[in-house]
């Protein structure tokens, strides 16, 4: 099939980008968005042009490395799917496209679509660990946790951190981010002793690194490709209240 | 006092909390305006009976103001701050769960504030249609039940020697010609309704977003919650348009 392609070219952070638009004739339904990407680049380095710099690496939807935005949907209009796993069937012949990075102004622009997310790995490391001595492990079945519990945890650890949340919300915020992390360790025993002190460091990060606030719009849910739940925003919001009324600002 | 602001969970505390307790007047706002359609008698009883309540009405109307003034101020120091943290605008926009009502909150608000302002004026302060709102209405209650109250004066008590016997004859404000006369106006009823309009749609996002900032969620009730915010924005204005709309329409008011 024939697709118009409308991507954004920015040179680095600082320079001004704009939408260049590109034509593919021989687009197979088969491929994924990052395979049509692929032939688009390879056209690009034989007549000469620099290829579209874009991020990738697992191609299975498990890692989080991938992420851009198509026709305004972060990882594109399908539900619960990273864009590599989004296939050109989805798309009719003649198509036109709009291909644009994650916007957030926690997230810079390094080149055309590659957004530097490293502010995520900043916020797990303000509190997204326990603290635990080192020896051997205990039995498995000397902490008892419910099913629901062990369940919900799991929820939240789906996230693989690439980003749509923040890229979707109106705000720019990462809260969808940063409670689905803090949740998969305050909802479990392992992480109750730093509970508190994990719901204000990982906000505070969040906040320190640009990210706006949550205004309830829950387009970070309906972007997310592992469907993480609005539900663990509400979560971090009542441990980092509990934690305000505890200790004080 | 205002250092909360720096901490984006508790700002959206402070919007939750001052939120609600406007929410809580307004729906005994509109519950209370219903008293319209029995009567002429029953509004301005209430109306007296708000009135009468002194230094409680005060301190009511100050934890009014107070929550109103929060509500606006960090609202908006929220809207430029999280407008900041979106500096560049995408190409196209798509959005999926983010509605109208929940992407124009800070909208609706302003309007909703400006229209306040105007409904103050109108029938507490009684600057717009003064000629509506200096009504007074005469009435009696019997004397044996009511006894000569201390806040009440006899109205030209020569023209009712003699004929009322065993009553006591009172003064209070029409509220109920004042609403009839200022809602007979097109132009009023229709700004009245259109603010109303305005609430809603504010409502029916501010409701649900109350349980979910105090982290109250879950899955069952969740999208319970957000249908029931639908509903409760959707009532509430619809109970406060039949009012006005009741009386342009000539089904009640037709005695004044």
């Amino acid at each position: 099939m024939k697709l118009q392609l409308n991507i954004w070219r920015q040179e680095n952070k600082d320079s001004k980008g704009a939408i260049k638009n590109y034509k593919l004739n021989e687009v197979d339904e088969d491929m994924s968005f990052l395979e049509m990407m692929d032939i688009l680049n390879e056209d690009l380095i034989h007549k000469g042009e620099e290829p579209v710099v874009f991020e990738h690496d697992c191609r299975e939807g498990i890692c989080g490395t991938c992420g851009m935005v198509v026709d305004g949907r972060p990882h594109g209009k399908e539900h619960g799917t990273t864009v590599c796993q989004l296939h050109m069937r989805k798309f009719n012949d003649g198509d036109k496209i709009t291909i644009e990075p994650f916007r957030a102004k926690g997230f810079p622009i390094i080149r055309d679509l590659a957004v530097d997310r490293s502010a995520y790995d900043r916020i797990m490391q303000a509190g997204g660990f326990i603290s635990q001595n080192i020896g051997s492990a205990q039995d498995a079945n000397a902490l008892p946790i419910s099913k629901n519990v062990a369940d919900l945890a799991m929820d939240a650890a789906s996230c693989i951190g690439c980003g749509a949340c923040a890229a979707a919300c109106p705000n720019g915020s990462a809260m969808l981010f940063v409670s689905a992390k803090a949740s998969q360790l305050n909802l479990l025993p392992q992480g109750q002793p730093e509970k508190a002190a994990r719901a204000r460091a990982m906000v505070r990060q969040m906040e320190s690194e640009g990210f706006g606030g949550c205004s309830n719009y829950y387009e970070c849910e309906a972007s997310c490709p592992k469907n993480v739940s609005v539900n663990f925003i509400a979560k971090l919001n009542r441990d980092y209240l509990c934690a305000t009324f505890k200790e004080g600002t | 006092m205002f250092k909360y602001l720096n901490h984006l969970v508790v700002s959206k505390f402070v919007m939750a909390v001052t939120g609600i307790i406007i929410l809580l007047f307004v729906t005994g706002h509109a519950i209370g305006n219903l008293q319209i359609f029995i009567g002429k008698e029953a509004l301005n009883a209430y109306a007296a009976f708000l009135q009468g309540l002194g230094e409680i009405l005060w301190i009511i109307r100050i934890v009014l103001i107070i929550a109103l003034l929060l509500h606006i101020i960090t609202s908006i120091y929220l809207k430029l701050y999280n407008n900041g943290a979106r500096p560049d605008k995408y190409v196209v926009t798509s959005y999926v769960k983010a509605k109208l009502n929940s992407r124009t909150m800070i909208w609706t608000g302003i309007m909703i504030a400006a229209f306040l302002g105007y409904h103050i004026l109108h029938f507490t302060v009684g600057s717009i249609q003064p000629e509506n709102y200096n009504q007074e209405e005469i009435y009696t209650k019997n004397a044996y039940s009511v006894g000569m109250g201390m806040n009440a004066h006899i109205a030209n008590p020569e023209e009712h020697r003699g004929s009322v016997l065993n009553k006591v004859v009172y003064e209070r404000h029409d509220v109920y010609k004042m609403v009839i006369l200022g809602f007979r106006n097109p132009y009023v009823s229709g700004l009245y309704i259109l603010g109303m309009i305005l609430l809603g749609f504010h409502l029916s996002h501010a409701l649900q977003s109350f349980f979910q900032t105090l982290g109250m969620a879950g899955p069952r009730f969740s999208p319970f919650i957000r249908t029931f915010s639908n509903w409760y924005g959707t009532i509430t204005a619809i109970v406060f348009l039949i009012v006005p709309l009741a009386i342009l329409l000539g089904f009640i008011g037709g005695n004044v």
